[in-house]
């Protein structure tokens, strides 16, 4: 694998999700950046450019729908996990169109979201390379 | 009422215009059906629950909740039914879910804790684990060693943080208690002027008449000494305010009130302030609970530090030990230092033995005194090798369980046994440990024997030497920290699973038994790896990550320290605990005997209570066929012809019976009912069925003689009919052989996780003796299958859960045979002695599932 560490953002509002994604990823090879707040989040995604970025959709403030298309307008190459408590087939659809890679309701297995992210950088990589 | 509870509600008062005696049999039918696959729903939910405690998944709030409702909903539905089928004879079960869902959905409202039904006093070995803000820090680690690790801890109670909160309010102290700090946070008080001012109001206060009384019952015989120390909220966790509060030692009874105020007190004193200002924490409430433990004369006592500070990186331990009490060396007096290492044989690595000056002791009339350290023993070691050994033991093991580098303190007393006194997570410097590794780098060097194989039934990662265990036998020698590798996950593994470092199975599901004790114990473990006992040799060193669901060959000494300090232990997040709180309200099975006297609406105390209750009833109904079979004239039941004289009726509620057959008779080649057609095919195996009669001795004569009928349990109920309702995939069997009666519901869907056999067998011919000497064979032969075995008396309840379809058919086969095999065993077995030869003779017969059938 590339030394070129891959970089992931993570936003829910429930601290726990980040609290046990972030050891997870990283134990895969990640770098990660967590956020309970999707205005704080949305200020770091101007001043870096994630690769992955995987969000909550109904939050407090900027909901994730709103979150992942700001992410696609400032970096259309950033893939997006949407990851949520209610999971409708509008909103999977919904989110699909917005260009999201995988919608992943919760709760989810730790293995479940370790794969769809080691997929998605596989992806990311042979677009690069 | 919740809105979405008032369809149920409508339903109901249908339900209630209507008379019991109209309701047609095919509606009361369809209710059963629905009774059942209802029932299966809530089980297969509640096993949900189990699962999400393990930390594979990740949940959140909102998911308790959702369950929560879907439970409640389930069980509705349930009473409904049974209410339906049973013409409103259990209309007390609405009481009941009020009284189970009520609690459930305050604790997910977060409105629960210090609530009027927690209570002033508990003692330790009865903690509610689950409620560290009742007990505080260092009471809650407690309980948890004593009931989880079973190491010995001196033996005491817990002034709960609720009695704490019930002194202040009587004695009219919160409100001025919080106008001093807030007069302090303002700048307005110094910590000298508020500490002394709020210290003294508390001392001077009177602690309620509860507490006196709970106090006076509890810190029993006179004469006993007590320590009394602090557990607040927060301390020993993630805040340590070691040394902060006061600890008193050698109290006598009558002086524990005073002790208490003195060392509640003592949470205001200048140094915990400020303690507490630092720690941006004034704005908190102070919960303080007060623990009394029965104090240790020591003969040695001192500190264990899981980590070596002086050389983090080093796989070793550092024990310090003095004489007399533990205060020198937590005072920071020169101790002995014996620096061990933490893989067996645990060789002890440097000793340096220290120049002893004094020690402390217990003052007669209470309080401790200073003395000289008598001089012959001034240079000698304060600790011997074998002491160390326990002691290393027990450390690794707290290490483990709390997930993170323990400092514990332990005393010796003098008659040489050992006690652990407190356990806390240590406090480490930054600047102690190494820059912190890329912990991908790192761990991707390292040989990988398996990934990406099983279900995880609990995260986390354990090292040790692999232990391959088959029986009983091996059972005893399994190593402490070894990695256990079976091909079953049964029951009887259990003893083992605290000491293992981790666990791999081959089978079973992680909502199986073994699953739920490893989750209490925190033993990292994989369930369902294909081949695990064939990769994985006796002896091999193996790092299991459970995590990613990797097994390292080696230990990956990097990857073991990273968890240990930098992965924070999912075990203690507030969600974690509020997951584990609701399933105490749900999962426990606590209606095990349905003629025990509390198996009633009103006996129910959770979820799994309330369905076992409605299920145990429903079918009873639809057993009572005489009656059954006079409110519904011309229902179709079948007789089964067969050489085994049992006289069997079939009720098919679909699927069961082959739909060529014709008449009301059928052969056994007509069943189509997959747990039916594989019990019989053991009831009817050559040899099982001996009809000749069993030559009955004296005192089994003489008491079959004079029991009358009345007398065998359950015969009022189900007097004279064999029963059996079926489905495709689904069975429940009455069966009254002479004395015995046997009941079996089982269900082999093709899914494994559907499925399960529940057995029960009670009853006999002879005298109790012998008829609890036979549960206790059936539960010795049962376990060996991997079935959860409970026994009470003569009765035997025996449970197995989760395997795929044929090896559900294997095990209702043995059932089958067992049935005949026990038929009249009882008379058989004249002692104790006889147990083994009809073990043997049974196995001869039989090999049980797992490779190895030796005992």
């Amino acid at each position: 694998m590339s030394t070129e560490k891959l970089k992931i953002l993570v936003l829910d509002d429930e601290p726990i999700v980040c609290k046990r994604l972030a050891p997870a990823l990283e134990k895969l090879g990640f770098e990660v950046d967590t956020f309970t707040q999707s205005l704080e989040a949305l200020h770091q995604i101007q001043e870096t450019n994630y690769d992955i970025i995987i969000t909550d959709l109904k939050m407090k403030g900027v909901d994730g729908m709103r979150f992942l298309q700001e992410a696609k307008t400032k970096n259309p190459a950033t893939e997006v996990i949407v990851i949520t408590g209610f999971a409708t087939l509008e909103t999977a659809k919904e989110s699909f169109q917005k260009g999201v890679f995988d919608f992943i309701a919760k709760p989810f297995k730790l293995s479940e979201i370790q794969e769809v992210v080691t997929k998605v950088a596989a992806k990311i990589r042979g677009a690069k390379a | 009422m919740a809105d979405w509870l008032k369809p149920f509600k409508d339903f109901w008062e249908r339900l209630r215009g209507a008379k019991a005696e109209a309701t047609p049999f095919p509606e009361i039918f369809d209710q059963f059906q629905a009774l059942l696959q209802d029932h299966q729903r809530v089980m297969e939910l509640i096993a949900d629950l189990g699962e999400k405690s393990g930390g594979e998944y990740i949940f959140d709030r909102k998911y308790l909740v959702d369950i929560t409702n879907d439970l409640h909903t389930l069980l509705l539905h349930l009473v409904n039914s049974l209410n339906l089928i049973a013409g409103k004879r259990y209309m007390d079960l609405y009481a009941t879910l009020d009284r189970v869902f009520l609690p459930l959905e305050a604790e997910l409202r977060g409105r629960l804790s210090l609530s009027e039904e927690m209570p002033l006093a508990v003692p330790l070995s009865a903690l509610p684990l689950d409620h560290p803000e009742l007990t505080g820090g260092k009471a809650n680690t407690l309980g948890r060693i004593i009931q989880s690790l079973k190491l010995p801890v001196p033996d005491g109670f817990v002034i709960t943080t609720r009695a704490n909160r019930r002194f202040l309010e009587t004695n009219r102290l919160e409100e001025r208690l919080h106008a001093w700090l807030e007069s302090w946070a303002a700048g307005e008080m110094d910590e000298e002027q508020t500490a002394r001012q709020i210290q003294y109001s508390i001392l001077a206060g009177l602690l309620p008449r509860g507490v006196l009384h709970e106090i006076k019952q509890r810190a029993v015989p006179e004469g006993t000494a007590w320590a009394v120390r602090s557990s607040a909220y927060g301390e020993d966790g993630e805040l340590t305010f070691a040394g902060l509060h006061e600890t008193r030692l050698n109290v006598p009874p009558s002086k524990i009130p005073s002790a208490c105020k003195e060392v509640l007190a003592s949470l205001y004193s200048p140094a915990a302030l400020s303690y507490r200002k630092e720690m941006g924490l004034v704005g908190e409430e102070a919960a303080m609970a007060v623990l009394c433990q029965e104090t240790i004369d020591s003969r040695a006592a001192g500190v264990i530090h899981t980590l070596d500070l002086s050389d983090p990186t080093g796989n070793s331990l550092v024990i310090y030990a003095s004489l007399g009490w533990g205060r020198t060396v937590v005072g920071g007096d020169s101790a002995d230092r014996y620096v061990v290492e933490k893989d067996p044989p645990h060789r002890v690595k440097n000793m340096e033995v220290a120049a002893k000056e004094r020690m402390f002791r217990p003052k007669s009339g209470g309080g401790e005194e200073e003395v000289p350290v008598p001089a012959d023993l001034a240079r000698q070691p304060a600790l011997e090798l074998e002491a160390i050994d326990t002691l290393v033991k027990w450390a690794l093991s707290l290490e483990r369980y709390f997930k993170r580098p323990q400092e514990i303190e332990w005393a010796q007393a003098q008659d040489g046994s050992l006690w652990l006194l407190q356990s806390r997570f240590m406090n480490i410097p930054r600047m102690e440990l190494p820059r912190e590794q890329d912990i991908y780098e790192v761990t991707s060097h390292y040989p990988v024997k398996i990934a990406g194989r099983g279900t995880v039934a609990h995260a986390g990662v354990g090292a040790g030497p692999v232990y391959q265990v088959y029986s009983d036998a091996s059972l005893n020698r399994f190593p402490e920290g070894s990695v256990l590798v079976i091909r079953y996950t049964a029951p009887w593994l259990t003893p083992i699973v605290p000491k293992a470092a981790a666990i791999i199975a081959e089978r079973g599901s992680a909502a199986g038994h073994l699953a739920t004790i490893a989750r209490e114990f925190r033993v990292p473990t994989l369930v369902g790896v294909e081949g695990a006992s064939d990769l994985l040799k006796d002896g091999t060193m193996v790092t299991v990550d459970t995590k990613q669901r990797i097994i390292y060959e080696g230990r990956v000494k990097e990857l073991l320290r990273y968890e240990l300090v930098a992965a924070p232990a999912f075990e203690e997040a507030p969600e974690f605990r509020q997951l584990r709180r609701v399933l105490k309200r749900i999962a426990p099975l606590n209606l095990i005997d349905p003629a025990a006297p509390e198996f009633t609406p009103q006996g129910c105390q959770s979820v799994h209570d309330i369905i076992r209750f409605i299920h145990e009833k429903a079918v009873e109904e639809l057993m009572d066929l005489p009656r059954f079979m006079k409110r519904f004239k011309g229902i179709k039941v079948w007789s089964l012809t067969s050489e085994v004289p049992i006289g069997l009726k079939i009720l098919d509620l679909g699927g069961g019976i082959d739909p060529g057959a014709q008449g009301t008779k059928i052969l056994a080649e007509n069943i189509t009912s997959l747990p039916l057609k594989a019990l019989w095919s053991g009831v009817a195996a050559p040899g099982v069925w001996s009809t000749e009669p069993v030559p009955v001795d004296f005192k089994g004569m003489m008491s079959s003689l004079t029991k009358t009928r009345a007398e065998a349990p359950g015969s009022t109920t189900y007097a004279g009919f064999n029963l059996a309702v079926i489905s495709d995939i689904y069975m429940n069997l009455h069966l009254r052989l002479g004395y015995h009666l046997n009941l079996i519901d089982a269900r082999m869907h093709p899914e494994a996780q559907h499925n399960h056999i529940y057995f029960r067998f009670v009853g006999g011919v002879t005298d109790m003796t012998r008829r609890s000497r036979r549960a206790h064979l059936l539960a010795q032969i049962l376990s060996k299958y991997q079935f959860k075995v409970d026994v009470k008396g003569d009765l035997v309840v025996a449970r197995v859960l989760h395997l795929p379809q044929e090896e559900m058919a294997e095990r209702l086969e043995v059932l089958g045979e067992l049935i005949g095999f026990t038929r009249q065993l009882d008379i058989q077995l004249k002692t104790d002695e006889d147990i083994p030869q009809f073990l043997e003779s049974f196995f001869q017969q039989h090999s049980p599932a797992d490779k190895s059938p030796s005992l």
